[in-house]
């Protein structure tokens, strides 16, 4: 059962496009788990149609739709979505949703470790503004506490983790705005895999933030 | 016959047989509306904005195979093709990600699992539509500004010069009043909000 979801103006913005690449696929990556949120898209959607029903009309210049005729006659082969699903090797890419293995590099993922129990894969998708990342922690580790400078998106693939807060499932979508400290535990029985996205570099509290390995914010 | 229906069975048509009586049809109607909704994402002389409903309706031709009116309308259909073309020309204009990535690889490619019937949607459609000519001018702005300018909440506040909260809850309270949030949500939401606030 999902229990944490954007809330209804975050997939307002989303459904008008308002928001950037990188949380919009974070949006898209929880409604593959809810059917709740995804028939209040839907919802939004129809209004947009409804919007634009009750748009005032302005007239288009008379030969548009000869324009228009002309480049469908051309054999047009150029398809809208560019991506397809890579074949990826990794044995994570095998647990999470058909949608996300669209926007991983082809071959390996990159892996790099934050911490024994606690690894990131970055995804590149062009993004200025924010980091997308899945993340791996292994059954029962934890993940070094740390707060954030920026805004931080976690929605969860695969098994489920816990934090001061709760315990959150898979398809749970959770935000933490900057300056929130946690520290997230994999559950006991199985290793947890997230996507995140970040809007600015994180930092670790106390010593351990001499060897940080999360300030090597990257947006690629 | 009743005129929605009517442009789901044009549109239907296009797909089926590219049939292009219908799919004029669907152009003399949408295009001017079309026109209007590109016309105020801002920045953009008349030129390109019909560059920008050309581009719309070449996709609706290409992709009308895969529009049923069994998944919504195609008022609906057209508005979110509209919509990633106008997220596509954004991007491109600030060479933000030119060549990679299309609205339409990131948006949702999931199989709606339980469609409405036609009568249910129909009617949904129809009180969607009475009650946004009822809304309350506050609050239809704010509509204008997300969906015809692209605008996200804090944008639409720094425009209208109002606190995020109260843009917020006009949002939520246009959005209750459609019936588009399920009450049981919001109140969900609300509660996961608490949470992470």
């Amino acid at each position: 059962m999902i229990k944490n979801h954007p809330d209804t103006d975050l997939l307002a913005e989303y459904t008008t496009g308002a928001m950037a690449l990188a949380p919009t696929i974070s949006v898209t990556t929880h409604l593959q788990f809810c059917n709740s949120c995804r028939s209040t898209v839907e919802a939004l959607e129809e209004l947009g149609g409804e919007m634009l029903e009750q748009a005032d009309a302005v007239p288009v210049s008379d030969n548009l739709l000869e324009q228009v005729f002309a480049c469908i006659g051309k054999d047009n082969t150029n398809q809208d979505a560019f991506l397809t699903m890579q074949n990826t090797i990794d044995e994570v890419a095998n647990s999470i949703p058909d949608y996300l293995k669209k926007f991983l590099p082809e071959g390996d993922l990159r892996w790099k470790f934050l911490s024994p129990s606690v690894k990131v894969a970055p995804i590149s998708v062009g993004e200025q503004v924010h980091e997308l990342a899945l993340h791996k922690i292994k059954v029962g580790g934890k993940v070094p506490e740390h707060n954030h400078l920026g805004k931080e998106i976690t929605v969860v693939l695969q098994g489920s983790f816990s934090d001061e807060d709760g315990v959150y499932q898979q398809g749970d979508f959770i935000v933490r705005e900057a300056g929130e400290t946690h520290q997230p535990i994999a559950a006991n029985h199985e290793d947890c895999i997230c996507l995140s996205v970040l809007s600015a570099p994180f930092k670790l509290t106390g010593l351990k933030r001499l060897l940080n390995p999360f300030l090597s914010f990257s947006p690629s | 016959m009743n005129k929605r229906l009517e442009w789901n069975g044009h549109l239907e048509k296009v797909g089926r047989d590219k049939d292009k009586e219908a799919f004029a049809a669907l152009f003399n109607h949408f295009s001017p509306l079309l026109k209007s909704f590109l016309m105020k994402s801002g920045g953009q002389d008349a030129a390109s904005v019909e560059e920008l409903v050309q581009e719309t309706w070449i996709k609706v031709w290409r992709k009308a195979p895969h529009f049923s009116s069994k998944q919504g309308s195609a008022s609906t259909w057209i508005y979110t093709i509209a919509r990633n073309t106008r997220i596509d020309a954004i991007r491109s204009q600030i060479r933000q990600n030119p060549d990679r990535l299309n609205a339409e690889d990131i948006y949702a490619d999931y199989q709606i699992e339980a469609p409405h019937s036609t009568l249910v949607q129909l009617r949904n459609k129809r009180f969607i539509s009475e009650e946004l000519r009822k809304l309350p001018a506050e609050q239809s702005e704010v509509l204008a500004l997300m969906y015809f300018q692209g605008k996200s909440g804090q944008q639409v506040a720094d425009t209208l010069n109002l606190p995020l909260g109260t843009v917020k809850s006009r949002i939520r309270l246009a959005l209750a009043k459609m019936k588009l949030a399920l009450p049981g949500n919001i109140a969900e939401r609300q509660t996961g909000e608490t949470e992470h606030d």
